[in-house]
């Protein structure tokens, strides 16, 4: 890719579905977006939601790889991010339960409400990483499930 | 008063220091496990009893050296401030954050933690 030779620049990454790799791949996006977009705190906020749609995948992805797609628009200045994987139809049903739930009303409500419910869990889920990325970096979700076990989240900021 | 085991994993350091009003504790590296609640639970409880028993006004959270802290660590510290919802006003301390404003996460999710239990936390540089 040549930077400025389009106004829209992409990248993908995928990789087997292991936790170490996460880190890694928040690093890279981080720096690639730094010098994509020449916005650091864009590129951290979108890092961090790349990071946590990542989690997702990661944690409950069967058997598959996990896919990343990161487009740049360069003339609307917006960024997406695509997180792809597979999974149970129980997991993706789950999924589409918070995401439902956490993409509605006031983005801060939505938050807090869903920090004071993840306290009272103790069975190692915070189910607040979509709601953190609609809250911290502004963002549009969006959900597609394909044949019941394969689901893609993308995050949208303009 | 606040006393606790220094921890030293491959990602994060936590270690902290006492003080009259209740003590600080630091935190260094990269809170990103897949479940940090078998670190942070246990060590945000003997916090906060240590405080309660030794009639803490304040304990301090430095963050300024952290450079990451999933979801699941916000979970955390979340279920820490909702304990102290149930302290009775007269036992009460305050949760004092150090955020470094030049780490663009800590600007977005720490102010979101004085909601949860208004007045109990207090964001600082």
């Amino acid at each position: 890719m040549e930077p400025n030779a389009s106004s829209k620049e992409y990248i993908e990454l995928k990789f087997s579905p292991h936790w170490n790799y996460i880190s890694a791949a928040r690093s890279f996006l981080q720096n690639f977006l730094a010098i994509s977009t020449g916005d650091q705190t864009r590129a951290d906020r979108i890092a961090m939601s790349a990071s946590e749609l990542l989690e997702n995948a990661v944690k409950y992805s069967v058997n598959s790889e996990t896919y990343m797609y990161v487009g740049v628009d360069h003339e609307s200045r917006s960024v997406s991010i695509t997180v792809t994987n597979e999974s149970t139809p129980e997991s993706i049903q789950a999924l589409k339960a918070i995401f439902d739930k956490v993409t509605k009303g006031d983005p801060l409500e939505a938050y807090v409400s869903q920090m004071k419910e993840a306290a009272t869990r103790s069975d190692g889920k915070s189910q607040l990483g979509l709601v953190r990325i609609r809250y911290e970096a502004g963002a549009e979700l969006s959900m597609r499930i394909e044949q019941d076990t394969r689901v893609s989240i993308t995050v949208e900021m303009k | 008063m606040i006393h606790i085991n220094p921890v030293e994993q491959e990602k994060i350091k936590i270690s902290a220091t006492s003080s009259p009003e209740g003590g600080t504790v630091f935190f260094s590296g990269d809170i990103d496990m897949a479940d940090p609640s078998p670190l942070l639970d246990p060590l945000f409880e003997q916090v906060h009893s240590q405080a309660l028993d030794g009639g803490a006004s304040a304990v301090t959270l430095d963050f300024t050296q952290l450079a990451f802290l999933n979801s699941s660590g916000i979970k955390a510290i979340a279920k820490w401030i909702m304990r102290l919802a149930a302290v009775p006003d007269a036992r009460k301390y305050k949760i004092k954050i150090i955020h470094n404003p030049e780490v663009t996460w800590q600007l977005t999710s720490l102010p979101t933690l004085t909601y949860l239990v208004p007045g109990s936390v207090e964001i600082i540089s």
